[in-house]
């Protein structure tokens, strides 16, 4: 053989394919992660340097609580798939700036514990764990949750925001049964869609950081653009049949509550959504009426919550009716399958 | 980005890493002294060996008959004599192989038809030619073109496609076929009309990447009205002959039946060139057009290779490894298949010989699926991957059997795009074998 570098016993073999894309799952999780950027930065704009402690502590406490829960139960860690960091940060950006840190933790520990890894782990799990976790959280600790206060700024607000000024959130004024916006109780468009002037949650106040988080995932192939479009476009659709298409009532709706968070942050995620691309038609589109039966009937927040577990619950039932047909067959599979059971790893 | 809105891409897109030849002209490939000729080069039963060692044979000269109907003659590609009947390694395991030492003098034996007459040639004559010169599909399925060219009784054919999307990374062979012999593509599409009385159109599908070859496979088409040169997206596998006769004639095989059953037949342009070859020249047939590629190779090249020439002979033609080779396959690195020994000899479907470094040929570690669905969405037959491989890991064959493994057609994509790296082709592969195997009982 004349090559210089001799490879025989060398090569190895295997089956094809021999390439492998270079996505991985942690990459998939980071790019989460980062497109949770701008609203964090929004987020320590409006209310102050308390909100990196949030964050930084819901974080830390889903890591460790997954890591602890698998060292005590002899499971493989998983934490260097970086999903748990991904919970803990969306349930940091999912409470107000003045939710006591117990809560925080909390918060992270029942998403983790409870919700994922009693799911069945990471792609398992039948709900999405920081949906969950903010919506039990809310059902237990409202009256720690309700004291909503006005964005102080990033050095005028302290720890827990303890300076600001008591408000309340839109959602208020035009939920329960409501068909107009009432004059003045909420701020315009530019300021809901910046996010200036308006108490809530940390990670929902500013649209436009939601945005680009969305876009740089859409970018990135991590999202499919048909959820978070069709969740939005369908609440903004149903509130317009509900009022006669008032605009302002409309646009009002879609630039207010979790509707822009939940839609990009957490009716996209993976394990708790549907899997089929028909299926991922219907779960959007339901969360989008769901959340608009929400606003018309309830008079507190949470209508996106209650939706996106509500969908997430049906995910598995939509996906069975709608698997794709099979190439040259007349119909879809006759069969189905429950993914979700427990790992085989 | 590669973006669709509904969610359904039906591939993928890997690197297509093919600029390094798809500019290079074909060279021909030095002959080496040892020359190995498997006996089963194509689907079906294998060749058998109609020469004893010591035999003198000539270039052109058959070395082993069909051994049925669906099997294919097998020719050697230089003069010399037979020194060997024995097993060696082939792409795809040890094969019975006749080895012969090259005495450079290219003798040629008679050609297999009168040269010059393929325009007199009646359907019988064109079809008797095609099994005689030993001809199968030369995009790798190996399968004898004879009779592919002979649909079941009953079932009219009125359409051809002519399939030059060449979509496997590295792969330029059919690239430079087109570019460099467009005009025998085009006389073997019109010999091959004798064959099917009905048909009405033909398409030459290939990928939008190689617009040269588009242009001159137009130019060569310009002056008949049912040739439609048409480019196709570049996305993994575009060249897989169910979604060639979905996206260019409209239609979808049935499952697990043949593409006669909707009116089509499908042909990779080298196969159809080589028709026309065996047809007019009378030339069986003994050489092909391999691109040899990967980084670790030092000058990638096109090269014109007699079949039974050893991989090892080409990858000297190309300068040798610059480094360090970690897989080296015949075909593309999403189809291709493994070799362990350089010494492996190419054959009638060896489309490129493809060698990746280990880092290219690195497969991460398995993790626990993330249910992304990215496998449902660039599956090109609409299969749900993941559900059938788990399926199958849970015992479940029956199960697995309902989800469609046997619709698929093993193209790889599911397990390239899994962010988890689990091996879901291997897993839909074994499902199939053992449904395959259930049911013989």
């Amino acid at each position: 053989m004349a090559q210089a570098i001799d490879v025989q016993g060398k090569l190895r073999v295997g089956p094809s394919p021999h390439i492998r894309s270079k996505r991985t799952s942690a990459w998939v999780m980071d790019q989460v992660i980062i497109a949770m950027i701008p609203p964090v930065i929004a987020a320590t704009y409006f209310f102050g340097w308390w909100v990196l402690g949030m964050i930084i502590i819901s974080t830390t406490t889903a890591v460790a609580s997954e890591y602890l829960y698998q060292k005590l139960t002899y499971k493989p860690t998983t934490i260097h798939d970086h999903s748990a960091a991904l919970t803990g940060m969306l349930i940091g950006l999912s409470l107000p700036v003045t939710a006591p840190i117990w809560m925080i933790v909390f918060g992270s520990v029942f998403a983790i514990v409870i919700v994922k890894q009693l799911g069945g782990g990471i792609g398992r799990n039948y709900f999405n764990p920081a949906v969950a976790a903010r919506v039990v959280t809310k059902a237990f600790f409202t009256p720690w949750l309700a004291n909503w206060v006005l964005p102080g700024g990033l050095f005028g607000s302290g720890y827990r925001g303890v300076d600001a000024v008591a408000t309340a959130t839109p959602l208020e004024f035009i939920g329960d049964g409501m068909r107009v916006v009432p004059e003045g109780a909420v701020p315009d468009f530019f300021e809901l869609f910046m996010g200036f002037n308006l108490g809530g949650n940390i990670g929902e106040t500013s649209k436009l950081a939601i945005l680009i988080g969305m876009l740089y995932l859409i970018f990135r192939r991590v999202i499919n653009p048909k959820i978070p479009i069709l969740f939005i476009v369908t609440t903004f659709v149903t509130m317009g049949l509900w009022s006669s298409f008032n605009f302002e009532f409309m646009m009002t709706h879609a630039l207010t509550g979790t509707l822009f968070f939940g839609a990009t942050y957490m009716a996209t995620d993976y394990s708790s959504g549907s899997l089929t691309p028909e299926g991922k038609t219907v779960f959007a589109i339901g969360c989008g009426l769901l959340t608009a039966f929400f606003r018309i009937t309830l008079d507190h927040p949470g209508g996106v919550g209650y939706s996106i577990l509500i969908m997430n619950a049906l995910a598995p039932f939509i996906d069975s009716k709608l698997m794709p047909r099979i190439y040259g067959h007349k119909s879809r599979p006759q069969t189905k399958f429950n993914r979700q059971s427990t790992n085989h790893i | 980005m590669h973006f669709s809105f509904m969610g359904k891409q039906g591939g993928s897109h890997p690197e297509e890493n093919k600029s390094r030849t798809s500019k290079l002209p074909i060279v021909d490939a030095s002959v080496p002294k040892i020359m190995v000729f498997p006996v089963a080069m194509h689907i079906g039963a294998p060749a058998k060996p109609v020469v004893e060692i010591g035999d003198q044979v000539k270039a052109g000269q058959i070395i082993a008959e069909e051994g049925g109907f669906v099997s294919a003659h097998v020719y050697s590609s230089v003069s010399g004599e037979v020194i060997g009947l024995e097993k060696r390694p082939t792409v795809g395991g040890e094969a019975d192989s006749i080895i012969i030492k090259n005495d450079y003098q290219y003798t040629k034996a008679d050609p297999i038809v009168e040269p010059g007459h393929s325009h007199e040639m009646s359907k019988d004559d064109i079809l008797s030619t095609v099994r005689k010169a030993g001809i199968v599909g030369m995009g790798g399925a190996t399968f004898p073109t004879a009779v592919k060219l002979s649909p079941p009784p009953g079932m009219t054919i009125d359409t051809l496609i002519i399939n030059g999307a060449e979509c496997e990374p590295y792969s330029t062979s059919d690239h430079r076929v087109m570019v460099e012999h467009a005009d025998e593509i085009i006389d073997g599409i019109n010999l091959s009309r004798k064959l099917f009385p009905q048909l009405k159109k033909i398409y030459i599908g290939i990928e939008d990447n190689k617009p040269d070859a588009i242009k001159k496979m137009k130019e060569a088409a310009a002056e008949f009205d049912d040739i439609s040169v048409r480019p196709l997206k570049s996305m993994y596998p575009q060249g897989s002959e169910k979604n060639l006769i979905q996206n260019l004639a409209g239609r979808e095989v049935p499952p697990g039946g043949l593409p006669a059953e909707v009116r089509c037949v499908v042909a990779n342009t080298s196969t159809i060139r080589s028709v026309y070859r065996a047809c007019e020249y009378g030339e069986p047939l003994i050489e092909r057009i391999v691109s040899v590629s990967g980084t670790p190779v030092k000058e990638p090249k096109n090269l014109r290779v007699k079949i039974g020439t050893p991989m090892d002979s080409l990858i000297d033609d190309c300068g040798g490894f610059a480094e360090v080779p970690g897989k080296v396959f015949g075909g593309g690195p999403m189809m291709g298949k493994t070799v362990s020994d350089l010494g492996v000899p190419i054959i009638k479907g060896t489309t490129a010989v493809t060698v990746l470094t280990p880092e290219e040929a690195h497969i991460g570690e398995e993790q626990d699926c993330i249910m992304c669905a990215e496998c449902i969405h660039v599956c090109p037959v609409s299969l749900q991957p993941i559900l059938i491989s788990e399926a199958f890991e849970r015992g479940n064959i029956e199960k697995a059997k309902e989800l469609g493994a046997m619709d698929c057609i093993e193209c790889g994509n599911c397990s390239f795009i899994c962010p988890s790296k689990i091996p879901l082709l291997e897993n839909i592969r074994s499902a199939k074998a053992a449904i395959k195997q259930k049911e013989e009982k």
